[in-house]
């Protein structure tokens, strides 16, 4: 550039001297200088177009040369990538909500976002979510407010919305029922009219703002107790506001950067997303000494409950000794709610397109997951399998490590679980006690990479087979005879209410009361006794030990087993064959611990804690420790109650359930 | 007043002109300056013998990478070239202060560093500080081959490479991911339509073509120029393995397909089959693999791998095959050493040479030698009961690694002139009913053994 600088301003100027010179000599032939200044006139127009073409040349060269440097690495395939959603500057939404008794609908411009027509099923409250911002639908929930508590979820709900979010409400079929004084307030602070009046099969539809203005409300009202009230139809106009106002001012950081894609996606997480004061998203556990299973990969499995596995998620990653680094959410299904979170927890997360049906899809869903697992880790030698809908122990990985080598060493160990099927509140009582059972209870287990490369994924059930894994797994043609290690207090808590065997009945009644271990690094006691001869040993030391009860006393009351504290007790119940559990199962009936099936047993006998005291039940004659019966004693026969028809039914559905 | 006009305005115009001279010029010479802009700058590096902004650039990664806790270590294949010669030197001084800048001052256009993924936790914050530091950086993603073979799975896509860029020089960090097979795998190097071709001048990248398979390295940190780095424990060993790391990912979707066409056999023998040809495999290759021997899979185990990621569950025995050249009387010893003892030995080194062991249950394991020629490559067969020798014909091909039932083997690379060369166009139809006399696309009468020779050449135990 430099040495074109010194030009400029010399040339024109002699230019123009020659010029003035030349004009002066030919002053009178005016046609000749019109030629010349027309030919000066196009030739200056000439070089300009042969410069523009120039440019155009060269950069078209240049950039043919770069496409031809960089062809070898060009990706074959052309991923034109189109944005999810296109930009939209619009300030306006248009909002169209139906409410019927068999129909409802909800459409933003244009886009329909609810759409519900499905018979027996949807009926209450539904919600949605928009971001008053960029009109994306952020949650959507149905509450039905027909039956009792789901107003109080509802309320929780909308509690959890941050101010500014709009809000929009349907009705399907019934919604007043069970809908209560405290629900119908906050409806009512939202800005409804309606609301505190609605009642027995009125339709209703609201659009308003969190703690702001009102964009329509409409409602019909049933004339009659046998009929709904008129369909209604209500269409209204949101305006937007800038997408500044619309998010929180934390500091800019990494974490706060995940949580501010997270939180402007989706809504109803509560306090990870308070402006004010956000719950943390990273925990620093305090790190294990001596961690086995520090580098053991965990997976995830998870369906669309994004809720439980936040839930989840947040107890896993406190848990002592947690790596995340080997952790891997596997999604069933291309949901996006559940990758949100996983990616707000900065995990990774991996999506399953569903095979097959029902249980046949959970168990198409496994396997491809533990494939998976073992794919990603190759030197990893066992894998933690863990659920969406568990709490996961503090102690957790201290229990793994503590026991993960007998899994490695003892040929007759199938896996290790964090779960005791028979450990309620009253009957599982030392932290640092583990048994060997026969059953594989699942609810967060490992598993041995060799059982799996080896035996269990070679001949995994094929999706049209719609049978449980879990299920699986423990018919003897899998378990072989080999047994697992639990612990007394379980490691893990089952708090799922929705799933595909399961409902809120069934919850309270087999997992509420479940007994979870919430102190920090238990020592485990005496773990070598765990090992397959060394367990005999244990077994014959504790019955030794062990004060026979008195039999003639019913066993199903408190009274059975005397006040103390600490000792070892035992009882015989008639067990004519190894599969003959009629006397067990209406005993664990009477003691209310699990009975859909028999879990926890090791060879006719089973463990637990009745008032603090250690309790021993054997099988008499098929337990093989049936010699420690005293002679005078007769074992407890319990009749199994006449079956009504129909009650059938119900356990069989319950024992699929643990997945 | 017309006639000023008229004159101002050619003044103008030339004016103009002037300027759009000096601009084309300008272009011409940042154009030109552009292309050859590598030339030049290298022409000025050899004159002074130096360029330190290649130093000064290594240093500020390495204090990057050291100060976000990364363990990276140098794989630039010329840079290890010339450390191997002064290896010795090297590894018997490894604090003292270098005389000269020998090895970070030759200029170049990157220098090329590996990092482990499992030892880094993908943190952000490195790429922020590296901005701060005056870095661009690009980084190269691309699907996650570990979850390719499986169905329907869709994972998040996984970095590859990086490239750094400081001032005139560029950091070519490549990923590594461990596989099922105990080995390392880095990923080719594709760019997505929107990314900058221009970034750096990826031709001359030495990784990124192909994707590669390396053993799992062990690692000396030196001082070279006066920095601290991590290098391959061996580096001209490492630089051999670099020569031939080419890796072939199986076909996991035609295996998609051929499954559609013809389903998977679930049944109990095939499981079993399955798994006695995995374990034997995996024992055939320890044992090939303590001796040095190279081997890849050839006939029926490698159309399993082209056709199905698999093994054929009615093909009742393991094939591999060996370069005559690569040949050593220890195979056997160390074959009978590992359990599987000798069932036949047709041929010999000179001429159709074939082994066969015993695996467990009825699985066999046969090796085929084969003979290189000018044009083609052929290995041998033989009748034990007429004395026949048969000829099989394969187009010249060479080995690439790939990962198979949880092994690091290699296949032929032009897998497919391969497969065809010993199936025909059909390979694809399953063929149940198998004569290796006459059924092979490739084979050919080769003559009879002499009778005096049969005792050597057809030994069947």
């Amino acid at each position: 550039m430099e040495e074109w600088k010194p030009n400029p301003p010399v040339k024109p100027h002699k230019k123009r001297s020659w010029y003035l010179a030349w004009k002066y000599k030919l002053m009178n032939q005016r046609a000749l200088r019109k030629l010349c200044q027309t030919g000066a006139v196009l030739f200056l127009l000439v070089t300009v177009i042969v410069n523009i073409k120039l440019i155009l040349d060269t950069r078209r060269a240049a950039y043919e040369e770069e496409e031809e440097s960089a062809q070898d690495y060009d990706d074959e395939m052309l991923n034109v990538e189109v944005p999810r959603h296109p930009v939209n500057n619009k300030k306006v939404l248009d909002v169209e909500v139906y409410s019927s008794r068999s129909k409802v609908y909800v459409a933003v411009d244009g886009t329909t976002v609810l759409e519900d027509e499905a018979r027996e099923q949807g009926r209450g409250i539904h919600v949605i979510v928009l971001n008053q911002a960029t009109g994306h639908v952020m949650a959507k929930r149905v509450f039905d407010t027909y039956s009792p508590h789901e107003d109080e979820a509802m309320v929780l709900f909308l509690n959890m919305v941050a101010r500014g979010r709009i809000l929009i409400f349907t009705i399907k079929d019934e919604g007043s029922f069970h809908l209560k004084e405290t629900a119908k307030n906050v409806l009512k602070s939202l800005g409804s009219q309606v609301a505190p009046f609605l009642s027995w099969r009125d339709m209703w539809t609201f659009v308003g703002k969190k703690g702001g203005e009102v964009y329509g409300e409409k409602h019909a009202k049933s004339p009659a107790l046998s009929t709904w009230g008129d369909p209604v139809l209500l269409k209204t106009e949101v305006h937007l506001t800038s997408v500044e106002d619309a998010e929180c001012h934390w500091p800019d950081t990494e974490l706060n950067r995940r949580r501010k894609r997270f939180c402007s996606k989706v809504e109803g997480y509560g306090s990870v997303c308070s402006c004010k004061d956000p719950t943390p998203i990273e925990f620093s556990p305090d790190p294990l000494k001596d961690n086995k299973v520090f580098d053991v990969p965990v997976a995830v499995i998870a369906g669309n409950r994004p809720n439980y596995l936040y839930r989840m998620l947040r107890s896993l990653l406190s848990a002592q000794g947690v790596n995340p680094q080997m952790i891997t959410v596997f999604i069933d299904g291309y949901y996006e709610e559940p990758m949100d979170v996983v990616e707000l927890f900065g995990l990774s997360g991996i999506q399953h397109t569903p095979i097959s049906i029902k249980n046949a899809r959970v168990s198409q869903h496994y396997k491809a997951s533990l494939t998976a697992t073992f794919n990603l880790f190759p030197d990893a030698k066992f894998a933690v399998v863990l659920e969406e809908d568990l709490d996961i122990s503090v102690d957790f990985f201290s229990f793994l490590s503590q026991s993960i080598h007998l899994l490695e060493e003892d040929e007759s160990l199938y896996c290790i679980s964090a779960w005791n099927d028979q450990g309620y509140e009253h009957t599982a009582e030392d932290p640092s006690l583990l048994y060997r059972v026969e059953t594989m209870p699942g609810l967060g287990w490992v598993l041995r990479k060799s059982l799996y490369k080896d035996e269990l994924e070679p001949k995994w059930p094929t999706p049209e087979k719609l049978w449980d894994w879990d299920m699986w797994m423990r018919m003897p043609e899998q378990r072989k005879g080999r047994e697992c290690i639990i612990p007394d207090i379980s490691r893990s808590y089952h708090f799922g209410i929705v799933g595909l065997n399961m409902n809120g009945y069934f919850h309270e009644a087999y997992f509420k009361k479940h007994k979870f271990n919430t102190v920090p690094n238990v020592q485990l006691k005496n773990v070598e006794s765990l090992r397959k001869d060394n367990y005999e040993t244990e077994i014959h030391r504790l019955l030794g030990e062990a004060e026979v009860l008195d039999h003639s006393k019913n066993p199903c009351e408190d009274s059975f087993v005397p006040d103390t504290e600490g000792r070892v007790y035992v009882m015989f119940i008639r067990m004519e064959q190894e599969a003959d559990f009629t006397t067990w199962t209406q005993l664990a009936k009477c003691l209310h611990i699990w009975d859909l099936d028999v879990r926890g047993n090791h060879k006719g006998l089973w463990r637990l804690f009745r008032k603090k005291n250690h309790f021993l039940v054997v099988g008499v004659p098929s337990s093989p420790y049936s010699f420690k019966k005293p002679s005078s004693v007769t074992p407890i026969y319990m009749e199994p109650p006449a079956k009504e028809e129909g009650a059938v039914a119900v356990p069989a559905v319950a024992a699929a359930e643990q997945t | 007043m017309q006639k000023i006009n008229r004159n101002v305005v050619l003044a103008l115009l030339s004016l103009t002109s002037l300027v759009f001279l000096l601009f084309q010029l300008c272009y011409y010479k940042f154009y030109l300056s552009q292309k050859n802009g590598a030339a030049f700058s290298k022409a000025r590096g050899s004159q002074s013998g130096q360029d330190s902004t290649r130093w000064h650039v290594v240093r500020k990664f390495l204090g990057l990478i050291s100060s976000h806790n990364i363990p990276v270590y140098l794989i630039d294949p010329l840079i290890l070239g010339l450390v191997d010669k002064d290896i010795e030197q090297i590894r018997s001084s490894p604090d003292g202060p270098s005389p000269e800048c020998k090895y970070f001052c030759a200029p170049r256009d990157f220098t090329t560093f590996a990092l482990l993924d499992k030892t880094w936790k993908h943190d952000v914050g490195l790429f922020r500080t590296a901005e701060k530091m005056g870095f661009q950086w690009l980084k190269i993603v691309n699907k996650d081959p570990r979850l390719d073979g499986m169905d329907d799975l869709s994972g998040m896509e996984i970095p590859l490479h990086y490239i750094f860029k400081l001032a005139s020089h560029a950091i070519h960090l490549v990923v590594f991911y461990e596989r099922s097979g105990n080995f390392l795998w880095h990923g080719p190097l594709r760019l997505k339509q929107h990314m900058d071709r221009k970034f750096v001048p990826f031709r001359k990248l030495h990784f990124g073509r192909y994707p590669g398979a390396y053993e799992k390295p062990e690692l000396l940190l030196v001082s070279i120029d006066d920095l601290k780095v991590q290098i391959p424990k061996n580096p001209s060993s490492f630089l051999e393995e670099m020569s031939h790391s080419r890796f072939l990912e199986c076909r996991y979707r035609e295996a998609r397909a051929f499954f559609q066409l013809y389903p998977d056999d679930a049944s109990l023998d095939a499981v079993e089959f399955r798994k006695k040809a995995k374990s034997l495999l995996h024992l055939a290759a320890l044992t090939l693999n303590n001796l040095g021997v190279k081997f890849w899979l050839s006939s029926g185990t490698c159309l399993g791998w082209y056709r199905q990621c698999n093994v054929i569950p009615h093909s009742k025995d393991v094939d591999l095959g060996i370069f005559i050249r690569d040949y050593k009387a220890d195979i056997i010893p160390a074959f009978q050493k590992a359990g599987l003892p000798l069932k036949h030995k047709f041929g010999k080194v000179e001429d159709s040479l074939e082994l066969s062991f015993q695996g467990e249950d009825d699985v066999k394991l046969d090796i085929f030698f084969f003979y290189e020629e000018d044009d083609h490559i052929w290995n041998g067969g033989t009748q034990a009961k007429s004395g026949k020798k048969f000829k099989y014909l394969f187009p010249k091909f060479t080995l690439c690694w790939t990962e198979f039932v949880e092994l690091k083997v290699h296949v032929p690379c032009e897998t497919l002139q391969y497969v065809e060369a010993n199936y025909g166009p059909e390979w694809k139809v399953p063929v149940k009913t198998w004569d290796w006399k006459s059924s092979p696309f490739n084979v050919q009468d080769n003559g009879v053994w002499p009778i005096d020779e049969w005792d050597n050449v057809i030994q069947i135990y």
